[in-house]
């Protein structure tokens, strides 16, 4: 009787330690970290998409597509190695997403990690990396802090909140002076009063604290700011104390499922604000419009890419309609990201002609790839090497787009900011509900 | 001397159990020196961290019989306490940890005297009320980082023993391991000690306990404030191993249902039920993630299987997995 307990409670712990893995020398392994169950499950899935698409080009050759790393098959300065990710689902908690980082470096053996999307995961999982001294390039986390903490392992592809807040109140002074497209200068009191709400993590609580910093000069500060649960159940009390000053102009930072929520708030409360604003993420998820359909016409989201971009770069297009092929869907912020993170991977790995640690470092930053060979409408990828913002890439640009109804009818996401880029006239005021 | 010989005095559990409970403890000590990955180092110092948080809610919620669905907000105190120790005056771990402690029994004295005034569901609600009411006044106190939280910096040198920094997390193993035998040793005394006794009474039935000299309402404060240190404990640990907290990280309602989950499911109410609970949780919740967890056409199996095991051990035998061995022993006995 002892000995069965023996056995089956022995049986149960070594259970844990049955993780063993080889390395395969014709393949280059980066742990990727996304949240692919939860509340930003639909982001994930996106990221992983796009992620997954920059590997399939990286490692086959295809010539119709004009960039550097379609040309190879594989990592040509390391022998055309492939790549190979290997992608966990941190299910947006910090603490597992630094256990899987753990797991990917020392047990995976990865050459470096990739994600994690939410600001708090990319936090726990960029101090393991700098523990063990990993490089980690980090797509879409926009929480200005991460790159303020001096890590020398860690490099962000995508511009961040200081960035994309920054445009959100040059694109609104520029919307009071007529320089968006199909609207009329006005008195910047009708944008008054202003509200914003954010998801309250890391990166919404960066976001709240940016809408302040960046709003107060130009007299566009909120004058309502609120901080809510992103897993909260029901946003009523939020939502009414919002409408409490009757705002003109709402801003919000929500992860997936509280965007949905707050807008369907919103609705049920009747709001009448004349525009609306979200900070990407929620906002640009593609369950954003499939679960309200057009309650969304006239929101805008601060983003990095819109199919629209495609009419003015020829590579996005191409991406793109590989994308559709591949997932039925067009490529989102998200996607577009991670494409472009995986890429400048790729880059990293060719300048560096090796998987060492250091020389990885070393190629990070000093790599530095042009806008042509981006999808996204960005200046390049140079990252910083001093400086307080340090390995933040410089030549980042954020956009602004609106959801507004497409010909056959579905919502789809034209560009009203940069003013040069815009490709449809901006739809203000929004009839609200 | 009485009181340490009560401790380490297991005479009243049957051979089996004892023979069990050594060979685990002996595996525990010898884990790191066995082959193992990464990932089951970390799934191990989880599964230690929740079987010491579990140990604190089964000293009030287990003997006690209050459901206490509050834990989290002592995780927070405990390793809130401990990262700005660290951060703002360089106190090392060993300082911040008693101090973390104080501040958590202090704070539950406080609220536990009102609590206690409730029973049953009500005690349950308060207790997330609580909890949540203190995890909002953290989000919105800049002086602890407010929702954005604290970052505590890695040291030049490691390993660092004051601070608790280390590079290898075996050193955090050993640490959370002496933790929890601690914990075990406490607990042991704890259940047969005369506050035990009163909470097994109080339990079983408050008038009657009453009826016999048992002030119940101090009895309760006493045993959440032992709960409470357990918790806290652990939570200043949490600070160090994971170097970033924030509110949302460490004080959210998932944590302390998880906490009153993994001991319930083990069996509240007796010794080994929160380590087992945390022993088949913890891996599986960890294990069935990173298996199923982003394969395309997988994702949510794990969610699936974790949430069904629960429920079938919940329908099956509400007293959790040692209310099944209990079971057996029982009709073998019969």
């Amino acid at each position: 009787m002892a000995r069965g307990y023996l056995m089956a409670a022995l049986a149960v712990f070594a259970a844990f330690s049955l993780c063993t893995n080889a390395i395969a020398v014709d393949e280059i392994k980066i742990g990727v970290l996304y949240p692919l169950t939860g509340g930003a499950a639909a982001e994930g899935k996106e990221l992983r998409d796009g992620a997954e698409l920059a590997v399939e080009i990286a490692n086959n050759v295809k010539t119709e597509l004009d960039m550097a790393m379609a040309k190879n098959s594989g990592i040509k300065s390391l022998g055309g190695a492939k790549i190979k990710l290997i992608i966990q689902d941190h299910q947006g908690n910090p603490q597992l997403g630094a256990d899987l980082a753990k797991k990917l470096i020392q047990d995976d053996k990865v050459v470096g990690l990739m994600g994690a999307y939410h600001s708090a995961v990319t936090k726990t999982v960029a101090a393991v990396a700098e523990r063990y001294g990993v490089p980690m390039i980090n797509e879409s986390s926009t929480s200005p802090a991460l790159t303020k903490e001096g890590l020398k392992w860690f490099w962000r592809t995508t511009p961040h909140d200081g960035t994309f807040t920054n445009d959100l109140f040059l694109f609104l002074q520029g919307l009071t002076q007529g320089k968006v497209r199909g609207v009329k200068p006005f008195d910047k009191k009708e944008l008054l009063p202003i509200v914003s709400a954010c998801e309250k993590t890391e990166w919404g609580s960066n976001v709240d604290a940016a809408i302040k910093e960046i709003g107060k000069p130009s007299g566009l500060e909120p004058q309502i700011s609120l901080l809510y649960a992103a897993k909260a159940p029901d946003l009523s009390s939020e939502g009414q104390s919002l409408l409490s000053v009757k705002p003109a102009t709402m801003l919000f930072a929500g992860y997936g499922a509280d965007a949905i929520l707050m807008i369907k708030t919103l609705k049920s409360l009747k709001a009448k604000p004349k525009l609306i604003w979200g900070q990407n993420a929620g906002f640009e998820s593609p369950e954003f419009v499939s679960a309200l359909g057009e309650d969304t016409e006239g929101i805008l989201t601060r983003t990095v890419f819109s199919p629209r971009v495609g009419e003015v770069k020829k590579v996005s297009a191409q991406v793109n309609n590989l994308y559709k092929t591949k997932t039925g869907r067009d490529l989102s912020g998200a996607s577009a990201r991670a494409f472009t993170a995986t890429q400048a991977w790729v880059h990293i790995l060719e300048k560096a002609g090796s998987t060492k640690p250091q020389d990885l470092q070393k190629a990070a930053n000093e790599v530095k790839i042009d806008a042509d060979e981006l999808i996204v409408p960005w200046q390049g990828i140079k990252f910083t090497t001093t400086g307080p913002d340090l390995g933040q890439n410089v030549l980042g640009t954020g956009m602004i787009g609106q959801y507004q109804k497409g010909k056959d009818g579905k919502m789809i996401l034209e560009i009203v900011y940069p003013f040069e880029l815009a490709t449809a006239d901006m739809i203000f005021p929004i009839k609200g509900w | 001397m009485e009181a340490l010989r009560q401790a380490f005095d297991f005479s009243d559990f049957p051979r089996t159990d004892l023979c069990v409970a050594v060979a685990v403890a002996v595996f525990l000590f010898v884990f790191p020196a066995l082959p193992h990955s990464s990932f089951a180092m970390a799934t191990m110092i989880q599964f230690l961290m929740f079987s010491v948080y579990g140990m604190g809610w089964n000293t009030i919620g287990g003997y006690g019989g209050q459901v206490d669905l509050g834990k989290a907000q002592y995780v927070g105190i405990g390793a809130y306490t401990t990262a700005v120790m660290q951060i703002r005056w360089d106190l090392p771990f060993w300082v911040s940890l008693p101090i973390g402690m104080s501040l958590a029994v202090g704070w539950s004295f406080i609220i536990g005297y009102p609590l206690f005034r409730l029973r049953g569901h009500y005690f349950a609600i308060a207790t997330i009320a609580t909890s949540l009411i203190l995890k909002d006044v953290f989000e919105s106190w800049s002086f602890i980082g407010g929702a954005r939280g604290l970052k505590i910096p890695l040291r030049a040198e490691m390993p660092d023993f004051w601070f608790l920094q280390f590079r290898e997390d075996y050193y955090y193993y050993y640490v959370i391991l002496a933790f929890f035998f601690v914990g075990l040793i406490y607990l042991n005394w704890f259940r047969q000690s005369r506050i035990g006794m009163q909470l097994r009474c109080i339990k079983d039935n408050e008038e009657m306990a009453r009826s016999l000299g048992i002030d119940s309402h101090w009895a309760k404060i006493k045993a959440y404030a032992v709960a409470t240190a357990f918790v806290a404990a652990v939570g200043s640990f949490h600070a160090c191993y994971n170097f970033n907290i924030e509110p949302e990280d460490v004080m959210s309602l998932d944590l302390s249902v998880l906490i009153a989950l993994m001991a319930m499911l083990g069996g509240a109410g007796s010794l080994w039920g929160p380590i087992i609970g945390a022993a088949i949780l913890v891996p599986m919740k960890n294990y069935l993630g990173a298996w199923f967890g982003a394969k395309a056409g997988l994702i949510g199996l794990d969610l699936i299987i974790y949430s069904t095991i629960i429920m079938a051990i919940a329908a099956f035998e509400p007293r959790g997995i040692w209310g099944i061995v209990t079971r057996i022993r029982q009709s073998r006995s019969d």
